[in-house]
């Protein structure tokens, strides 16, 4: 089992921790990731469509030519190029274009068979979880857990849930939680925005939307919150305590990155997930770990 | 079919004090939830207030919250909302004022902010004749959004709209997009400032929400997302936002990828003291943890040429 590795900029950057959880968790799993190293930034929404698409469609290109479906560990990444991904596949008259004004210099064209893939998509769909469940060497059993997707992972239907089976990605992050044997703490907002795109063009409704799903998980009881989408975790983790101050409510609530949730459960310390890099501290919940071990 | 009614009440000219009215009502099968508060209101309590009007799914007066999701009473069959038992719970819709019962505040709710997008079309040029063709290619692109009857499902389903009512929200927005580009419109970079203001189209989340919502598949955060696109390839005129475009898309142009320090900082803006003195504390214990990204520090991607290539054709058929 491989994919065309797009880790994305934030895995590195802004969230250095998650990039060498993921790559740890992929390595116990047996599942080979092929970096591509020579492609760009999705635009992650911030690019209009007319810059991001043939970006999109060169990094598209390039995992055609390993003959590999790109897995990806970001909400953000995953949607945006799930999004062009889906112009490109079904209009080929724009794929056509694209690929003469921007791909045919470098030699490229973008057939339209590539296939993104976050790693949550991966784990369910193609690596199954009765072999996921045969690695678990740490049920998180006594951890209470709410799910936070990230807008990009659940919409729009056309990109991310284009069929009914398909329809269940809405839930993945839920059934996760109870595979790895943890309990969920729900909350209403879940599937909803984390406030990190609006954070420059209004800071105050941003934090709002981290106070309200951070808070209401708290209230919930979870221990912590999970999220495969490292811009969730930038705002929800590094402005929590922005967003406590603006409420003038404590919240103090971790939040998790999938690979780290999965790498916990598959046996790996807290310090081998890096959970010591995180803004709001994951104390409580490295030593609730340890007990377990 | 026995079905419970859990109605939400309130009553200005009473107490004004919120309250629930339960009414159990024989409903026949294949009835919609209109109809039972018809039956409720003609044989159990004609105090009960509630909006309709077309009845039959085409002008959204009568959208309330049925067991919590907005639904339109007059296409929503009770059937569907009592499987898991005969008890619905009717109420208005979420941050709305509410004037009485069911009715709430449609001039808060949406009118108001249809009206602050300037929502009339000042056409290109008019013919002697006093009429303004276009073909009907060139309007095959906003015919879907013209067929917004505003019943004001999208801004239901808004994600920003809770946290802040200020906020235009899409319908009022997907509005703006339809005179934007109207290919009649003689100044459509007008039309798109008038939304680049606070609580227009930068406050908008684009979570795709209002599409999943939007029972006429308009798809207003595409048109959103449309309009964002346009003001970008024309010069952004909110400040702050254009701060952080500018920077992202010189990133991405330069290096192939984002420098996320370089972001942080560039979007507050390098003269601004006091938004930087902001990013201090998170960005010291961020720092501290070896988490936060040195700005300007940046390595270029392999192929960071190429992608610069397509960033300034894409930049140059734009013009």
């Amino acid at each position: 089992m491989k994919y065309a590795f797009y880790p994305g900029c934030v895995s590195r950057g802004g969230c250095p921790e998650l990039y060498p959880s993921a790559v740890k968790v992929a390595d116990k799993l047996g599942i080979e990731l092929d970096e591509l190293k020579s492609v760009g930034c999705t635009g992650a929404g911030v690019l209009p469509q007319n810059i991001s698409d043939p970006i999109n469609a060169r990094t598209f290109a390039k995992a055609e030519q390993l003959g590999l479906p790109i897995m990806t560990i970001c909400s953000t990444c995953t949607g945006v190029m799930a999004q062009a991904n889906y112009r490109l596949k079904e209009d080929p008259n724009y794929r056509d274009t694209i690929n003469r004004q921007y791909l045919a210099d470098e030699g490229l064209e973008y057939k339209g068979t590539t296939e993104v893939k976050h790693l949550l998509w991966v784990l369910f769909e193609d690596y199954g979880i009765e072999r996921l469940q045969s690695l678990i060497q740490r049920p998180l059993k006594g951890l209470k857990v709410s799910p936070f997707y990230g807008c990009y992972l659940r919409r729009p239907p056309e990109a991310i849930t284009p069929t009914k089976e398909l329809n269940r990605r809405k839930a993945y992050l839920d059934e996760l939680i109870g595979i790895l044997g943890a309990e969920m703490a729900d909350i209403s907002g879940k599937g909803k925005c984390c406030g990190f795109p609006i954070l420059s063009a209004n800071e105050e409704n941003s934090l709002a939307m981290v106070a309200k799903h951070t808070g209401e998980s708290k209230e919930n009881g979870a221990d912590f919150m999970v999220t495969p989408c490292p811009l969730c975790h930038l705002n929800l983790d590094g402005n929590q305590a922005r967003a406590e101050a603006q409420t003038g409510k404590e919240i103090d609530l971790p939040i998790l990155h999938l690979p780290q949730f999965v790498g916990l459960a598959l046996g790996f310390d807290s310090s081998e997930m890096n959970l010591k890099r995180h803004i709001v501290s994951t104390t409580n919940v490295e030593s609730k770990v340890s007990m377990m071990s | 079919m026995q079905v419970t009614f859990k109605v939400y009440r309130k009553d200005p000219e009473k107490d004004g004090k919120p309250g629930r009215s339960n009414y159990t009502v024989d409903v026949p099968d294949g009835a919609t939830v209109l109809e039972s508060l018809f039956k409720i209101r003609d044989e159990m309590d004609p105090s009960l207030a509630f909006r309709c009007s077309c009845l039959r799914g085409h002008c959204g007066d009568c959208m309330v919250r049925v067991n919590g999701s907005s639904r339109l009473t007059c296409t929503a069959k009770v059937s569907a909302y009592t499987q898991k038992g005969p008890e619905i719970s009717l109420d208005p819709l979420r941050n709305v004022p509410v004037i009485k019962d069911l009715v709430f505040d449609w001039d808060a709710f949406m009118w108001n902010k249809i009206k602050e997008v300037k929502p009339w079309l000042e056409a290109e040029e008019t013919s002697a004749n006093g009429e303004n063709s276009v073909s009907d290619a060139a309007m095959q692109d906003i015919r879907k959004v013209m067929s917004c009857f505003y019943c004001g499902m999208c801004d239901e389903g808004c994600t920003v709209l809770p946290v802040d009512f200020n906020f235009l929200g899409p319908a009022a927005l997907t509005k703006a997009y339809r005179l934007a580009f109207d290919p009649r419109n003689k100044d459509s970079r007008e039309q798109v400032k008038i939304v680049e203001k606070p609580k227009g189209i930068w406050d908008c989340v684009h979570c795709y929400e209002a599409d999943e919502h939007c029972p006429r598949g308009i798809e207003p955060t595409k048109r959103i997302v449309a309009l964002r696109d346009r003001a970008f390839n024309s010069g952004i005129t909110h400040e702050a936002v254009a701060r952080h475009h500018e920077s992202f898309a010189a990133s991405v142009k330069e290096s192939g990828w984002l420098d996320e320090g370089r972001l942080a900082v560039e979007s507050e803006g390098l003269t601004n003291v006091k938004g930087l003195m902001k990013l201090l504390p998170t960005a010291a214990k961020a720092l501290s943890r070896g988490k936060a990204p040195i700005p300007y520090m940046h390595s270029k991607r392999p192929d960071a040429d190429k992608i610069k290539k397509i960033f300034e054709k894409a930049e140059q058929e734009e013009k």
